[in-house]
């Protein structure tokens, strides 16, 4: 089974940003959406999410899928610690005892065991961004949509979030939809990688990426070659 | 730290000596205890006052109906603020209410007040007009307020509406209730005393002011004055502490 969306249109008063879009996604992959700043990216994931619907054409494969978000922002309460805040999201959900065992779980696995008494204001960013991955993988959610929740973070911590992010994601390997601009985080993160042209967005190409995720470095061949064929995808579509 | 807030104490008590030599300069210069009692007079008179029968049922009563004008304009603002700020109609129906309370004189109101309520009543009355606007629209701007990027948040999580409006919108207005509280607060005694003098409840300090006044006892006028003024300041400190302890716990 897959997610589906076909002929999608959507404008924001004169301004076209999906037309005629289609795309068809796997299950349980870790799918990036690879497109220049401002091509529609962020629209795409509001319409998978219900945010708001498209103006015209089908979508399907999400009904009764629950999803979680990573925001660019953390989007943390500052008035709740950071076991209260991943809390906040799964007390309609779960029964006491499940939210308790989650809670410290996901904690643990993000490596902030000592930090679970404290408040958002007390953390570092990347801790806080931390936080909000243990978030989205503590919500018993069967997709995670990601907006680029790395976008303006130093390379260090970056590379250290995508691990964290990548060794939690392959405990259970959910459906990850995770929109950036950025080659790189595609590089490192994708397992399909859809690049995208600019707005009105259209697929230019799929780029399959079957590395293991342990194996993959920028500076690794195998991992160059699939950056040329993607700059090759993203000039092209500039040069027109 | 603690260097700095001694120093910053040094400076408030010399501050308060300066406006004391001030005031007394003034006696010595006017020379007429009529219109500038001195330091000295106004001590004796507000011992005198402090130990007259009818002080502490006095001071009792201000403070009593300080308190109840305060907390039900508190809860009355909150409450509405929060339906105005969730409802655009109930915004809309409120709007020239909070217009005309906000804009009459206040001594119209005092005035229709006395007209209309027994004595006791009019300060609290009054009060309550002067107030509940400020914690009205505190209320309102807090709401106005909320990180929108939370609300999406909880809502992409589909967490329920009553635990947004408890978890994630009172936590959000309570600074803005608590700044308004605190403006509030000062404003009470001011206004309950203006009401006092001229409803004339048996017991009030604004009564007491009154009866100073036509008696031509000045000293006795600067004498509660003083304790109007320290009744306002324990309420602000105690405001403000409250407002310390919840910001942190927050």
């Amino acid at each position: 089974m897959a997610f589906i969306l076909n002929n999608i249109y959507k404008s924001f008063g004169d301004l076209e940003v999906l037309r005629d879009f289609s795309i068809s996604l796997e299950e349980h992959r870790l799918i990036c959406i690879l497109g220049p700043s401002g091509c529609g990216k962020t629209t795409l994931l509001n319409i998978i999410s219900g945010v708001f619907p498209a103006d015209q054409g089908q979508i399907s494969g999400f009904e009764e899928k629950t999803i979680s978000y990573l925001f660019q922002e953390t989007r943390l309460l500052d008035w709740k610690t950071v076991e209260e805040n991943i809390d906040f999201v799964l007390k309609d959900r779960l029964t006491r005892s499940q939210r308790i065992d989650t809670v410290s779980s996901y904690i643990d696995m993000v490596g902030l065991d000592e930090f679970r008494d404290y408040y958002p204001e007390q953390l570092s960013g990347g801790m806080k961004q931390r936080v909000a991955i243990a978030r989205a993988f503590a919500y018993p959610a069967d997709i995670i949509l990601m907006d680029e929740p790395f976008k303006g973070l130093d390379l260090n911590l970056k590379t250290g979030l995508m691990q964290a992010f990548i060794d939690i994601w392959l405990q259970d390997r959910r459906s990850v939809f995770f929109v950036t601009h950025d080659i790189d985080e595609a590089l490192l993160m994708g397992e399909i990688i859809y690049i995208l042209s600019p707005r009105p967005a259209a697929v230019k190409g799929i780029i399959r990426n079957a590395i293991p995720h342990q194996e993959r470095n920028l500076q690794n061949e195998d991992i160059r070659r699939i950056e040329q064929d993607i700059y090759k995808l993203l000039t092209e579509t500039k040069l027109k | 730290m603690q260097n700095s807030t001694t120093k910053n104490r040094l400076f408030t008590l010399a501050s308060i000596l300066m406006l004391v030599l001030i005031w007394k300069l003034l006696a010595v210069f006017w020379h007429q205890e009529l219109i500038v009692p001195s330091p000295e007079l106004t001590l004796v008179k507000l011992w005198m006052v402090i130990n007259d029968p009818d002080f502490w049922p006095s001071v009792g009563a201000t403070i009593g109906r300080g308190l109840i004008g305060f907390v039900i304009s508190c809860a009355a603002g909150l409450v509405m603020g929060l339906a105005a700020g969730f409802s655009a109609p109930v915004y809309w129906l409120l709007k020239p209410w909070v217009t005309v309370i906000r804009t009459i004189p206040v001594m119209s109101v005092i005035i229709l007040a006395i007209i209309w309520f027994k004595s006791d009543i009019v300060p609290i009355f009054v009060t309550f007009l002067m107030i509940f606007p400020i914690i009205y629209s505190n209320v309102l701007a807090g709401i106005k307020n909320v990180d929108s990027q939370l609300l999406e948040m909880a809502r992409m999580y589909q967490v329920k509406t009553y635990r947004i409006i408890f978890e994630l919108y009172l936590p959000s207005i309570l600074p803005y209730l608590l700044a308004g509280a605190a403006n509030a607060m000062g404003i009470t005694w001011k206004v309950i005393i203006a009401a006092e003098i001229l409803s004339q409840p048996y017991f009030a300090i604004g009564t007491n002011l009154m009866i100073a006044k036509i008696e031509l006892e000045t000293a006795q006028v600067f004498a509660w004055t003083i304790i109007a003024i320290i009744i306002s300041f324990i309420f602000e400190n105690l405001i403000n502490r409250l407002e310390n302890k919840l910001k942190r716990r927050v």
